[in-house]
């Protein structure tokens, strides 16, 4: 395996290597949470830097003064990265509004799941919690393509919702044990819970504890264009540890 | 869309200090290209655009200069709004095609330098720096007769007038706000700019309707043209064209707005056209209300006094609140230009490098805002409203008139570089024209205006002569 694709190689993404986004905000001495280069190993990762500056500056006057020492700092995150096996591509953005943003490079690079780096010991045993059937395909590459290759457990986790059985919770996860199996997993590093549970999130964030990181969905489809779905950002402020946020299809301009 | 192809990081670029400017990515639309040293994110889309603009200018014409103007012209004040209206209107367009050609911060300062060379940049660099400062001057003591205002509408007698002191105040203030780092003021000056329209157009289409004797008694208007003829109206144009310099701030975040091709043009010509009815109108009420010399009389606080005479203390209030938000808002942004124009300055090192240093901690500009909040609070101590007005304006048109010239002289050379996605219709009829009449509003200006501005160009183009003669710009990207 090919641990850094040539900057200049066209085919530089493995197709099999689900693009994560790590936002980095670079200058205010944000250091790349430990634990991530195990992590995302397997993912190819698109490091974003960035760097929030007031509306009175102009963007261009806050490159020009720290554009250098911002790249360079970049460099040796991604460095770290791909020390551990990641490819990484990296892009410094300065920008005026953190979300705008993000969003764009979640577009632009079409990324899987953006990451709320936080920091983890080791990399063990991850939580994938699924809402439904609507873009499970999208969970299961991601998860598959992170931890096919690697001896990490996964809890497949389902909150029953309203007017659904235990069989059909039980029914839908080992639909999508049998497809990351098909996609590589071993099913032995497989286990599937569901419950029910009167708020989501909080479950979520109490059967985390037991885990390193969290694997989740956006928030509701409905509401568009929040990077980090609420939910998703309330389980990763109480459980501190990495959550990669899978984010829903973009529509095609 | 795809990804932006190219490798990125520093080890791919090669140096890049004064590399990147060489780069072909003037042009760029959406983000600009990376070049080696980050991207930058467009985040002002049209509305903050037009906020930008209206937020600008609506503070000073109407609620500073009405009572100003027709002590000097009488109804016909109305016309000077819209000779000022037309004259900024003729500059929009120009500005909008070599904004969409340079979408980059600074401005007129930017298309001069790169469009006609070093010197003329220079002047106009320096310039608009001091042009702002004058304008932030007077807008800070319109917002200090709205502060004092307050105090009259409360009922406390005050031993001294307490615009200048005030005004001076919030100069301080302001200045170290802006330090300070703002966070979320576009999405405060998008609120104020809407509550000022609402408030405005209620105000307004009540004064209309009144004038028009819907709600009463008509009102005899006076002779429309003052006793001089057209040229107290010429010289009000001239005076109250301040209300006009808040277009061309638009093209001063060039480099932050979105889409600029098409953003840029709609938000500079729309933004003249709003604030170019308001004032029309407003005089025009203002005027069937009192007759001109009362309406003098009142001096910079005159529409309290007209909304007063319609719906009470009520309608007072609303103005003084609808004031203090305008004024604060203009002072506001001109401050931040200023800054602005000298960082533009700064970075063609035009003036030392440590004028542009950002403070990593606030991620501010302090030395720039230092450089504009300083000589703004003196300026503003001074008091006098119209000089401060006047010159701002001054130094403003100069600017305005070799933008046309800049517009011409790039469409007959038709340099590569020159592409730009808007053009103005007519372009070389409507860029004579706005040359010319920027010079001939200038001719209106009393002397001491005139003195002032032409000191300040003569001092710039000293200072040009003596730092920067080795500075190339002309074409520089």
């Amino acid at each position: 395996m090919t641990d850094t694709a040539p900057p200049d190689d066209p085919t530089r993404t493995d197709p099999d290597r689900p693009a994560v986004l790590v936002p980095l905000a670079v200058l205010e001495g944000e250091p790349l949470p430990t634990g991530t280069p195990d992590l995302l190993a397997n993912a190819h990762v698109v490091l974003s830097g960035y760097h929030v500056i007031p509306e009175q500056t102009a963007a261009e006057q806050a490159r020009a003064q720290f554009g250098e020492t911002a790249m360079a700092k970049l460099e040796a995150v991604a460095g770290a990265l791909r020390d551990a096996g990641a490819t990484v591509e990296t892009r410094l953005v300065f920008t005026h509004d953190r979300e705008t943003t993000i969003d764009r490079l979640i577009y632009e690079h079409d990324c899987l799941a953006v990451l709320v780096p936080n920091g983890t010991e080791r990399v063990d045993s991850v939580l994938v919690a699924l809402r439904g059937t609507v873009g499970v395909g999208r969970n299961t590459r991601l998860v598959a393509g992170l931890f096919a290759e690697s001896d990490v457990a996964v809890t497949l986790y389902h909150a029953l919702n309203d007017g659904e059985t235990i069989a059909d919770g039980e029914a839908f996860l080992t639909g999508v044990r049998s497809d990351l199996v098909e996609r590589g997993m071993d099913p032995d590093d497989l286990e599937v819970v569901v419950e029910e549970a009167e708020a989501a999130v909080d479950a979520i964030a109490g059967r985390a504890e037991s885990h390193d990181a969290v694997i989740m969905g956006e928030t509701d489809p409905s509401v568009t264009t929040f990077v980090f779905g609420m939910p998703a950002e309330q389980v990763a402020e109480r459980f501190l540890g990495p959550v990669l946020v899978v984010q829903r299809e973009r529509p095609a301009e | 869309m795809a990804p932006p192809d190219g490798p990125r990081g520093p080890g791919s670029d090669g140096p890049s200090d004064a590399a990147d400017l060489d780069a072909p990515d003037g042009l760029a639309d959406a983000v600009d290209v990376d070049t080696g040293e980050g991207e930058l994110e467009r985040t002002i889309g049209l509305s903050g655009g037009l906020a930008i603009g209206i937020g600008t200018m609506i503070g000073a014409g109407i609620f500073v200069f009405p009572g100003l103007a027709a002590e000097n012209a009488g109804p016909a004040a109305s016309l000077s709004f819209a000779i000022g209206g037309v004259v900024a209107l003729l500059v929009a367009l120009p500005t909008s095609e070599l904004a969409t050609a340079m979408p980059r911060s600074g401005g007129g300062y930017f298309f001069i330098s790169r469009g006609l060379g070093t010197a003329p940049g220079a002047v106009v660099g320096i310039g608009l720096w001091l042009g702002l400062v004058f304008a932030s001057a007077f807008y800070l003591v319109g917002l200090g007769s709205y502060a004092g205002q307050v105090f009259l509408e409360a009922g406390i007698a005050l031993p001294v007038d307490p615009a200048v002191p005030l005004g001076v105040a919030f100069g301080v203030g302001l200045t170290a706000l802006s330090l300070l780092g703002t966070e979320n003021t576009a999405s405060l000056q998008n609120a104020i700019v809407a509550v000022l329209l609402v408030i405005l157009t209620l105000f307004l289409s009540y004064g209309g309707l009144d004038a028009l004797g819907v709600f009463g008694a008509e009102r005899t208007p006076e002779r429309f043209l003052p006793p001089g003829g057209m040229l107290p109206v010429l010289r009000t144009a001239a005076l109250v064209f301040t209300s006009y310099l808040g277009f061309a701030q638009v093209a001063t975040v060039a480099g932050d707005i979105t889409e600029p091709s098409r953003n840029l043009p709609l938000a500079m010509v729309a933004s003249v056209l709003v604030v170019g009815v308001f004032y029309v109108v407003t005089v025009l009420v203002a005027t069937s209300a009192f007759g001109s010399a009362r309406l003098g009389e009142f001096g910079e606080t005159a529409m309290v006094e007209v909304a007063r005479a319609f719906v009470g203390r009520p309608g007072a209030i609303a103005i003084v609140v609808a004031g203090l938000l305008a004024t604060f808002s203009s002072a506001n942004a001109s401050i931040l230009s200023a800054s602005r124009a000298v960082y533009a300055v700064s970075r063609d090192d035009l003036v030392p490098e440590a004028a542009s240093r950002i403070n990593l901690r606030y991620g501010t500009p302090h030395v720039a805002l230092g450089l504009a909040g300083g000589p703004i609070v003196v300026l503003a101590a001074t008091g006098r409203v119209e000089l401060l007005a006047e010159v701002a304006s001054f130094l403003h048109l100069v600017m305005y008139g070799l933008i046309c010239v800049a517009l011409i002289r790039l469409r007959r050379a038709r340099p590569d570089w020159y592409a730009p996605s808007f053009r103005c219709p007519a372009g070389f009829a409507v860029a004579g024209c706005g040359a010319l009449a920027s010079v001939a509003l200038i001719a209106f200006m009393r002397p001491a205006s005139i003195g002032i501005g032409v000191a300040v160009m003569v001092a710039a183009y000293g200072w040009y002569r003596h730092y920067a003669t080795d500075v190339e710009l002309e074409g520089r990207f």
